[in-house]
């Protein structure tokens, strides 16, 4: 079987690593700057509002756009089989994280006593990584032979639903 | 108020040529014409997909720097103005929208690099995905750009 050229695993890990630092500077807020309309000045990093709106799109799309291009980069220049394998681990362990979650906050709500730990991400977290280990560990190896192109489409779908769920109380007020 | 105006009547213009662009492509990638074309949905359909390609990046990132340049505006104007208004579902399609063009600016080096010639068949199915999940991302973004502007144009 032949690798997948340097070209195509560096765009394919590039917008995967764009779509998860860029879902993560969003909801943690981490503008590599912060620009402000009205008085048309840019600062560095994250700053607060003055004299108006302050916009931090164009900050999240530069972290970003930086953390993907070092991403890419170091992809392009390790074993392809590596580079499957970091990709589905962790696909695995967002996609684990997430039911163990929601399966966690759901027992804590029809539970009769109090399970207080249940609502500890932290547990999730841990649950979440130990099943994406196992999962990885015991996969076939034809699947990390090659980086699976999919992953541009499959990732950035990931990351709009997880974009949209955060913006659902613009349509629940 | 002018300059914006025109502004924003060129980048929904960009939009609707790349809508056009991304849309014949799509659909000539997934629906290939296997006989000679016949009726204007078959023609539709047998268009060279490959000669889009260059054009569809350009557009894209053409109207997608406008539109991030118009944003700035939006952002104390129109915006202030619809939360004003209570409109918060325009407001929130709107967040998306930037994100939803975000992503889609990301997947044009992948899309490049599938579509390069000589075409590669390692990389069919990924082409004609990347090529739909573009598709579909501009022509969520060209009906949320029409929604938010009809709530709250320039110039309302």
């Amino acid at each position: 079987m032949m690798a997948s050229s340097k070209l195509a695993v560096f765009t394919v890990v590039f917008g995967v690593a764009y779509a998860v630092i860029y879902v993560i500077s969003t909801e943690v807020n981490l503008p590599l700057l912060t620009y402000h309309p009205v008085i048309g000045d840019v600062d560095f990093l994250w700053t607060p509002e003055r004299r108006g709106p302050a916009m931090y799109w164009y900050g999240w799309m530069l972290t970003s756009l930086i953390g993907a291009l070092a991403l890419g980069w170091i992809a392009s220049a390790v074993p392809e089989p590596w580079v499957q394998r970091v990709i589905l681990f962790v696909c695995l362990a967002a996609v684990a994280y997430l039911l163990f979650y929601t399966l966690a906050l759901f027992i804590y709500d029809k539970a009769t006593v109090e399970l207080e730990f249940l609502k500890s991400r932290s547990l999730s977290v841990v649950a979440a990584l130990v099943v994406a280990a196992a999962i990885s560990f015991f996969a076939p190896a034809k699947w990390n032979q090659r980086l699976w192109p999919g992953w541009v489409c499959v990732v950035p779908i990931g990351a709009l639903a997880v974009l949209a769920y955060y913006l659902t109380p613009y349509f629940t007020r | 108020m002018a300059f914006w105006t025109i502004l924003l009547i060129i980048h929904g213009l960009l939009a609707v040529a790349l809508l056009g662009a991304i849309t014949h492509q799509a659909v000539s990638v997934w629906m290939p014409v296997r006989s000679k074309a016949g009726n204007f949905v078959t023609r539709f359909r047998a268009v060279p997909s490959t000669s889009y390609v260059m054009a569809i990046i350009v557009l894209y990132v053409v109207t997608f720097v406008m539109g991030a340049w118009i944003y700035t505006q939006y952002r104390f104007t129109s915006r202030l103005a619809l939360e004003q208004l209570r409109f918060f579902k325009t407001v929130g399609v709107f967040e998306m929208k930037e994100h939803v063009a975000t992503i889609g600016m990301i997947l044009l080096p992948a899309y490049w690099a599938f579509w390069r010639q000589p075409l590669s068949e390692d990389y069919a199915a990924a082409r004609k995905n990347v090529t739909l999940l573009l598709a579909i991302i501009v022509w969520a973004n060209f009906l949320v750009g029409h929604i938010a502007n009809n709530a709250r144009g320039f110039g309302s």
